[in-house]
């Protein structure tokens, strides 16, 4: 009986402080991160990121003199947990900027965001669904969405070899199949022969008959969209064995330096689109600034990845957002928030990407790397493209 | 004064309400029940609308695995049949909310009993291997045909309304759940009490020896897979027309797992065992949360360690259940009913 009083007790307890809903007057962010689950990987370089940028502002004033607050949660990333820890955030801080962690919560969320919350809110996805500001103008992504990367591709790829044959290679989930159709339309409008779509399971699976497909159909141009590793090494190193000539390329959660580490000798066939500076590009100011930021506060931290890059950037957005909004009559509001976010253009963000104007609620730019074997790092091959 | 459990008909032994005692604190669980929602903010609600849509799908597997011993690895994908039956009648032919409810029911039923049909032949990981079927074939049918499901996008559901009365908000919506936990934990309790209940039971116990009593082994394991489909369609149902969308990836695998760890945690064939089961599952994860996040306000620093430690402490408390009381939370319960049955003579 006595475990049963202790397990109420602190029942009661944690209960206690939700039951007062804290108003809070200060430029407030609440985030729920995938910190544990599959997409950890994600949520703990982005938490690092928001803290980051939030530590920094803070240093250099806050928000016209006010102090940003910041407040997250793990979601671990599952729906169900993330809109849990996003109902206990906001009735725990009333902030008035929300990140969440994944497209299936955004989705979730969205309609309610619209007509309850009225918060400005991004997340960890670049669905097209949440970049649709006459359905809803709360929700954005500071990035490209999947299907303007493959746009960015596409485009790189119609000036390199025009009319050569493509292939899309993607997994058989919502992350996956989301830029497919609109790719399609991308390809015929470039001139483009989409020859052959293969879908395929996320991991170690057997590949070999989309391998000997791609071949028959003399594929140029592999794109892969849903992956964030496997099966792409497993792909290309396949493909050479076959004899397949083509050159592999992917969107912005497989341009990262795991996959290149994977390939190893093969990581110079490798090609990726995606829409920040990385960590090592040194020449780039607003790089510096996080190189010297993480050596002074993280000495032990020696890389820092895109999905830190992507925190990074959605955050340095959330703060101009909050300064333009405090100045607005009726001062920092969800409706002042996405006036705000819509009057940025051409904002400057030190070459993290190039100057900054929303458009229809993402920033529809990116840029294409190669994988380099030898330093296992990715090489600028092409300036920054823009799609209309 | 009471100090035992004397009963002088089976009438009496049949009873749901056994003594004064249980009709009073039941009595003041429903007006807990009632004042709840005013007391509560917006997360607290949510909360308990996820517990009531968990607890209507444990039932029903307990009704399966519990009573009957039925296995089944497709109650996530019969979570999902009613999902989207509900969401797809509401959305593309117009049918109210009300009557979306028990149609997904009906319709997962069905999906039920066609997955069932195996139950006869094979048993035990066989059948797990066989229900297994159904959570691939449905998430399979649930991202692929894309006319009726809307494929990876998903259907956005409208809120449900009486008149110009709308459940919106967490609040609204919790009458809802209420009102059909308490339809699905009074139908389940009768259910156990009547001569199927009870065939569900000897089914369980010794098949055969069930069917040489006459029971039709057919008629009942089918029975008893369409109606635990039943309730799992019909917290699915609920459960997308409260986050108002739904999309392939909210019925993973990994969803069985969690309702099977429910009724196991819970109690297996035990009613009052799916409710705490699913309470437990649903409860202490958010709970843990809450702590994690209270030590990480006071100590900054720690919330990087906390965190992830906390699944820890979630996966020790299960293991620690079910080696310390395999037979789930309801005995627990029972125990503590018995202390208070007995007092002051509990020895």
């Amino acid at each position: 009986m006595k475990k049963l009083g202790l397990f109420i007790l602190s029942f009661i307890l944690c209960l206690g402080p939700f039951s007062i809903a804290m108003a809070q007057k200060s430029p407030t962010i609440c985030a729920v991160h995938p910190f544990t689950g599959r997409f950890a990987f994600a949520g703990i370089e982005g938490s690092a990121a928001m803290q980051d940028v939030v530590d920094m502002a803070n240093e250099g004033g806050g928000v016209n003199g006010k102090k940003i607050q910041y407040y997250w949660a793990d979601g671990e990333y599952k729906d169900d947990v993330g809109i849990a820890a996003f109902k206990r955030l906001y009735a725990q801080y009333n902030p008035q900027i929300m990140f969440g962690q994944s497209t299936g919560m955004t989705k979730a969320l969205g309609p309610e965001i619209k007509s309850r919350y009225k918060v400005l809110y991004s997340a960890y996805t670049m669905t097209s669904e949440a970049a649709n500001p006459k359905e809803n103008p709360y929700l954005f992504i500071a990035a490209p969405t999947y299907t303007e990367q493959f746009g960015v591709l596409l485009k790189y790829i119609a000036k390199e070899k025009p009319g050569a044959n493509i292939a899309f290679f993607y997994s058989d989930t919502e992350f996956g199949r989301e830029p497919i159709v609109a790719g399609r339309e991308i390809c015929k409008k470039m001139g483009l022969n989409l020859v052959a779509e293969e879908v395929s399971q996320v991991g170690g699976v057997d590949i070999t008959t989309q391998v000997l497909d791609m071949k028959g159909k003399k594929v140029d141009y592999c794109i892969f969209q849903g992956f964030v590793s496997n099966p792409i090494a497993a792909v290309i190193k396949q493909s050479k064995d076959y004899g397949l000539n083509a050159k592999f390329m992917g969107t912005f959660w497989s341009t990262e330096l795991q996959l290149l580490r994977e390939l190893g000798p093969l990581a110079d066939e490798y090609t990726g689109v995606t829409a920040y500076s990385f960590y090592f590009q040194e020449d780039v100011p607003m790089v510096k600034k996080i190189r010297e930021w993480t050596q002074k506060k993280y000495p032990k931290v020696e890389y820092r990845s895109q999905s830190y890059m992507e925190n990074y950037m959605t955050t340095l957005l959330f703060v101009e957002c909050f300064k333009r909004a405090d100045k607005m009559a009726g001062g920092i509001t969800g409706d002042n928030l996405t006036k705000a976010l819509q009057s940025i253009k051409n904002f400057d963000v030190g070459g993290l990407m190039p100057p900054v104007s929303i458009k229809s609620n993402s920033i529809p730019v990116g840029r294409v790397y190669r994988g380099n074997s030898k330093t296992v790092r990715f090489d600028p091959i092409s300036d920054w493209i823009r799609m209309e | 004064m009471r100090c035992g459990d004397y009963k002088e008909n089976y009438i009496k032994d049949e009873e749901i309400f056994q003594s004064r005692f249980v009709k009073f604190w039941l009595a003041l669980f429903f007006i807990f029940l009632i004042v709840f929602p005013f007391i509560a903010n917006a997360y607290m609600l949510y909360i308990a609308n996820m517990i009531g849509f968990a607890v209507i799908g444990a039932i029903g597997l307990n009704l399966l695995t519990g009573f009957t011993g039925q296995i089944s690895l497709g109650h996530a994908a019969f979570i999902g049949v009613g999902a989207y039956t509900s969401a797809i009648l509401i959305t593309k032919y117009g049918v109210s909310f009300w009557l979306s409810i028990p149609l997904a029911g009906l319709v997962s039923a069905l999906a039920g009993l066609v997955i069932g049909i195996p139950s006869l032949r094979v048993k035990g990981l066989y059948l797990c291997i066989a229900t297994l079927a159904a959570q691939f074939i449905f998430g399979f049918v649930f991202v692929h045909w894309e006319s009726m499901t809307k494929g990876i996008t998903g259907i956005h559901i409208p809120p449900p309304r009486i008149g110009s009365l709308q459940f919106v908000t967490e609040k609204d919506f919790y009458w809802i759940t209420i009102v059909f936990v308490v339809l699905g934990v009074g139908y389940a309790r009768n259910l156990v009490r009547s001569k199927m209940g009870r065939a569900f039971v000897a089914i369980r116990d010794r098949d055969l020896a069930a069917e040489i009593m006459g029971i039709n082994l057919f008629r009942y394991k089918l029975t008893a897979f369409a109606i635990s489909s039943f309730y799992a369609g019909v917290s699915g149902a609920l459960w997308v027309s409260f986050l108002k969308v739904v999309i392939p990836e909210h019925f993973p695998f990994m969803l069985c797992i969690q309702y099977l760890a429910m009724v196991i945690v819970g109690g297996l064939g035990s009613v009052i065992g799916s409710i705490f089961g699913a309470v437990f599952m649903t409860l202490v994860p958010e709970l843990l949360n809450v702590l994690s996040d209270m030590v990480k306000s006071y100590a900054p620093g720690m919330g990087k360690l906390i965190i992830p430690f906390k699944q820890v402490v979630f996966g020790f408390l299960i293991v620690s259940f079910l080696i310390f009381e395999p037979r789930g939370l309801a005995e627990i319960w029972n125990r503590i009913k018995k202390f208070f049955t007995l007092w002051p003579f509990s020895y």
